[in-house]
């Protein structure tokens, strides 16, 4: 390999046949005489621009001409030509220098092109060079060179991070091996499970129980995931008929006081709530405004006043956080999308409700499709506040445009799957943790269950990871109605 | 080769590289009323009775210069089309160190004539002069092993000058007719005219195909020159170019007819000029990439230092100094 040219932080170097670089790879140019090296990463591999090649292919007959031949090419110089017809252009993206054995991100000085040896960086080596595996260990898979790739925790801890991919490349499959890497270091998590995906985190592929079994538990709204109004607290219902039931603010202000007179009296259940709306005395609108999302409550079948089957979500966090972590999903995939958002509304009141009255630690959130039932307003929430109180999103989408520029900029790290549109590589080229360039060149050409690590877990390295299988039982894979038995036809 | 080993080496820019051998320059015509000169006009019938077409070229090409000479390579190329199948075979690229101690060692043994005399010639001359002695050889070769075949070279069939003794040429067309080939060579360009028309303008009214025997004509030809074949002027397709195409002198007049409608009976005409040909051509030029993979391959088998030297004519002019160094 030979360092050809330097612009800003993009270098490209000329590879010859049986240099085997892949996308995403990285290369080391140490210059002796500067005793500096620089660490660059392989974001393209294209032809390098040989003058003539296109002369060249022209006339070579392909298997499909009329035209064949032979050569007598005694000094076989022939395959000297071949050889630079196949020579290689590496665009690469600079991203820090060793000098005295240590990293530095320093990109300002030139390599010399005639003293300087180009060699391949094998991920491993930068993975310990860059101490990106630390503490508290999470394996997330393999490396393009198949070495183990091994995240610290700690870099998820307090972090914004976004997974996101078009369908079917592995994205859901990652979040479960986060979710399962967070509980294994006793980490408690709350998943918002859209599709129910999430629900098998305890068993085995088989059907068996895993390791994992103990430590999660799966709530399904309006069966085993009831609150009654007492758990719910004043604070976290209003929240919920604010923002998920738009209820106006008179009525927000008589609701207040019918929740007080009912607390005074002890009378705080559902039934009696009903019955007090009913005989309060103010303005029709304002009781036709509040009956009208009481009804919807009642109907939800989220609320109870049954506390044999209602669930102190509070308690069951501060359980888990004191057994020694786990991850708790609300499995949201047979809840209407109204209820959705009252049970979301519901889950992260409460998690600020806690958090903020330091009742339990702090919380991974991770948020299935998050565009489908958080309101506008919640977005810079999670991202600001919330997270001041201990609620660490992680965001996973295969629509990377529902998610905020503003967002992706406050992201500490993303997981980037395979994406084809131009749109959608736009967007995550916006705003990914990384110059563009290797955002939408390294992306486009990911396979199924590999991604582009980004952000603080790779020490700002991006790496290409090819994501480990889980011993747990598939849930998130797409129903099918062409099953092999289905394709044979009906005859006759 | 040998002699080049560990040498500094200054390679010639790919896209600055172009074929040793110079090309035709334009001139002021006359008018001339072509059709006085019809009754010189033979008009052709293709036949088509599967007679092979065999076409020869060579190339050659400057790589660079080492300190005492210059550094070419020559790449030789036949193709044949049997019944619109078509072969090549490609010899090559050689390549030589040619300098003046040892420029008469290289082309002595290569020359097919003793009595020529590589001396004479300057070191800037002698690739051209290999590429010639290189070229007869391939054509001799194929004299040799061809039989019944129509034959066809690039250029003319003039011999005389350095490279293209009058024995030698007349040889392989001795050779090639008792082995009942017939030849003929087509020359992209021509500066024989006639009352100051150049020759191929004097078809350019006349539908094609037919063949123009301007030989007794006053052309403004060398007097020296040793014509070993019969100049005509050939327009082979409608919209296609005429072209000069010199006939194997030694054949009747029946017999090179036939050997033009022979060609044309049997050879794919493209442009008016024939496709194997073309083809031998195409094969046989060097590209820049070869160059550069011919100037990896000497550097590296040689051991050669690659150096630029400065460009006198850059330094001098600019972005207007093009061309070779002298």
């Amino acid at each position: 390999m030979r360092l050809f040219k330097k612009a800003g932080n993009t270098i490209h170097i000329l590879s010859f046949p049986g240099e085997d670089v892949a996308k995403g790879g990285y290369l080391i140019i140490e210059d002796h005489k500067a005793e500096k090296a620089m660490i660059s990463q392989v974001i393209d591999i294209q032809f390098a621009n040989v003058p003539g090649v296109m002369e060249e292919l022209l006339r070579e007959p392909g298997s499909e001409d009329s035209i064949q031949g032979e050569e007598i090419d005694p000094l076989d110089i022939m395959s000297q030509i071949l050889y630079i017809q196949d020579a290689r252009l590496l665009v690469c993206k600079i991203y820090g220098t060793i000098e005295d054995g240590k990293l530095r991100l320093e990109n300002s000085w030139l390599p010399s092109r005639a003293h300087s040896t180009i060699r391949k960086l094998p991920t491993e080596a930068l993975i310990k060079l860059a101490g990106i595996t630390k503490g508290f260990p999470i394996n997330l898979g393999e490396t393009q060179e198949t070495s183990p790739i091994i995240i610290d925790a700690c870099e998820l801890d307090g972090k914004l991070n976004i997974v996101t991919g078009k369908k079917g490349t592995g994205k859901s499959h990652l979040s479960k091996l986060l979710v399962l890497g967070l509980v294994e270091h006793g980490a408690t998590v709350a998943v918002l499970d859209l599709n129910g995906e999430y629900t098998n985190l305890g068993l085995t592929p088989d059907g068996d129980k895993n390791e994992y079994y103990d430590h999660i538990r799966v709530l399904a709204p309006g069966k085993n995931f009831k609150v009654t109004l007492a758990h719910a607290s004043l604070y976290v219902v209003m929240r919920i008929l604010t923002y998920a039931m738009e209820l106006p603010g008179t009525s927000s202000r008589e609701f207040r006081h019918i929740w007080r007179f009912l607390d005074e009296q002890n009378m705080l259940t559902l039934h009696e709530l009903g019955e007090a709306i009913k005989r309060w005395q103010c303005n029709q609108h304002v009781k036709d405004a509040m009956f009208s999302r009481y009804y919807t409550l009642a109907h939800s079948n989220f609320f109870t006043d049954n506390m044999a089957e209602a669930v102190d979500f509070e308690t069951l966090l501060r359980k888990t956080d004191v057994n020694g972590g786990g991850a708790v999903v609300i499995n949201l995939s047979d809840t209407s999308p109204s209820d959705r958002q009252i049970v979301v509304e519901y889950v992260l009141a409460k998690l600020q409700e806690s958090l903020s009255q330091w009742r339990i630690r702090a919380v991974f959130l991770f948020a299935e499709e998050a565009h489908l039932y958080l309101r506008e307003t919640y977005w810079d929430d999670i991202v600001t506040r919330m997270r001041h109180f201990g609620v660490f999103t992680t965001f996973i989408t295969n629509q990377p445009d529902t998610i905020r520029e503003n967002i992706y900029r406050q992201a500490d790290n993303v997981f980037l799957f395979n994406f084809i549109n131009e749109r959608d590589l736009e967007i995550i080229a916006r705003a990914a943790k990384v110059d563009a360039e290797t955002a939408i060149s390294i992306v486009r050409d990911l396979p199924p269950h590999h991604c582009l690590a980004l952000g603080r877990v790779v020490n700002d390295f991006p790496i290409v990871v090819k994501v480990r299988p889980l011993n747990i039982r598939t849930m998130g894979q797409t129903r099918l109605f062409f099953t092999e038995k289905r394709t044979n036809k009906i005859v006759g | 080769m040998h002699n080049a080993e560990g040498k500094i080496f200054q390679p010639y820019g790919a896209e600055l590289l172009g074929p040793l051998i110079g090309s035709c320059q334009n001139g002021e015509t006359l008018k001339l009323d072509v059709r006085a000169l019809s009754p010189l006009l033979i008009p052709l019938k293709p036949l088509r009775d599967g007679t092979p077409i065999i076409a020869i070229d060579v190339s050659s090409i400057r790589l660079g210069e080492t300190e005492t000479g210059i550094l070419c390579a020559i790449r030789g190329t036949i193709v044949s089309n049997k019944n619109r199948r078509y072969r090549y075979l490609r010899i090559g690229p050689f390549p030589f160190h040619l300098t003046e101690e040892n420029k008469k060692e290289i082309l002595i043994p290569l020359e097919q004539d003793s009595s020529t005399q590589p001396r004479a010639l300057t070191l800037q001359e002698t690739p051209g002069h290999l590429c010639n002695i290189i070229e007869r050889w391939i054509q001799m070769g194929v004299s040799c092993s061809a039989s019944g075949s129509v034959i066809l070279w690039d250029g003319s069939l003039a011999a005389g000058t350095a490279g293209d003794p009058i024995n030698v040429v007349s040889q392989i067309l001795k050779t090639a007719r008792e082995n009942s080939n017939s030849v003929s060579s087509f020359a992209k360009a021509t500066n024989i005219r006639f009352l100051g028309k150049r020759i191929t303008d004097l078809v350019l009214r006349h539908k094609p195909p037919c063949l123009f025997e301007v030989e007794d004509l006053p052309l403004s030809i060398s007097k020296t020159a040793n014509l070993l074949g019969k100049i005509h002027v050939a327009k082979l397709s409608a919209g296609g170019y005429p072209f000069r195409v010199d006939i194997d002198r030694a054949l009747d007049c029946e017999d090179r007819i036939m050997a033009v409608q022979r060609l044309l009976g049997n050879e794919l005409i493209f442009q008016g000029y024939p496709e194997t040909l073309r083809l031998a051509h195409i094969f046989s030029t060097f590209t820049a990439n070869d160059v550069i993979g011919i100037q990896r391959f000497i550097t590296q088998k040689y051991g050669l230092k690659v150096i630029m030297r400065p460009s006198i004519r850059k330094t001098l002019f600019g972005p207007f100094g093009t061309g070779y160094e002298d």
